[in-house]
């Protein structure tokens, strides 16, 4: 029992296993008061883009066969806290590099939804893995 | 003598480490090149010559929307023995701007918070309406 504990102190205070509390936070979250007087139907890119800043990422939607598309604009954050154990001696989190990954289908977020005409037809607030189901990489197509 | 030895090792062992860090990626947006972006008349070549490469261009059907975006992390760390206490904070700067079929500017949305992150603690409260307002104003074009 005293070798098991001297061992445990040993890779304590060696630095090798430590607890450790983490609190990372990644922009701020669109508050809702900002999102919900907007109306699909009537209100446009140019009024969303002024009354909710620029998003994270915009996508192709509703590509038609004229070549017309609408866009889905997606707005993401995390504020993440917790408890943990780190046995390695750093922490991939704690690395300061920064990039959003959207494959985390937990993370927080809200898309709203255009249509050609470029009006908001919809928007929802919920999880990356709600709001992105099914997103693919394009085909590519030969230029004509 | 040898008490004191102990006690001083003890102290030293046991004595807290703070880390300070802080990363950026890309500069911060220029809010007042940016307020020189007019849609209909600026082209997505004037775009280009104001304000660099973008980060990503995106297809839109006919229409096409560059991303250019910055980030700055600031992380802090409380190291002690047996555990560590450790805060990462990211605000990002984003700009969004869409081009017809022409290439002419059609829309633009921005957000400005590479200035807003902040050295903290875990427990801490950061960004509360007030610390945003206060690093607003410090930042020329932001700031209302």
């Amino acid at each position: 029992m005293k070798g098991i504990a001297a061992a445990l102190l040993a890779l304590l205070a060696a630095g090798c296993v430590q607890g450790e509390y983490n609190r990372i936070t990644v922009d701020e979250p669109l508050r809702e008061e900002l999102v919900a007087p907007l109306r699909p139907g009537v209100d446009t890119l140019a009024q969303c883009l002024a009354q909710l800043g620029a998003p994270h990422r915009v996508f192709e939607y509703r590509v038609g066969q004229d070549g017309t598309s609408g866009a889905a604009l997606l707005w993401v954050w995390r504020e993440a806290a917790g408890w943990g154990v780190d046995v390695s001696g750093g922490t991939e989190e704690a690395s300061g590099s920064f990039s959003f990954d959207l494959t985390n289908t937990d993370l927080p977020g809200c898309v709203l939804w255009f249509g050609p005409d470029l009006v908001l037809e919809r928007w929802q607030r919920g999880t990356l893995g709600d709001l992105l189901p099914g997103r693919q990489r394009p085909s590519a197509q030969p230029a004509d | 003598m040898k008490t004191t030895r102990s006690l001083l090792l003890s102290a030293l062992l046991l004595l807290p480490a703070c880390a300070l860090a802080r990363q950026d990626t890309n500069e911060p947006l220029d809010a007042a090149l940016i307020r020189s972006l007019q849609p209909g008349k600026t082209t997505a070549r004037e775009v280009v010559e104001r304000l660099g490469a973008p980060t990503e261009v995106v297809q839109l059907g006919r229409r096409t929307a560059y991303r250019y975006d910055a980030s700055a992390t600031k992380s802090t760390a409380l190291i002690l023995l047996l555990v560590n206490f450790a805060n990462q904070d990211t605000r990002t700067d984003r700009l969004w701007v869409f081009f017809d079929e022409n290439n002419i500017l059609t829309h633009h949305g921005a957000w400005y918070g590479t200035h807003r992150p902040q050295y903290a603690m875990p427990w801490e409260d950061v960004h509360e309406a007030e610390d945003n307002a206060e690093a607003d104003a410090e930042r020329p074009g932001v700031g209302k």
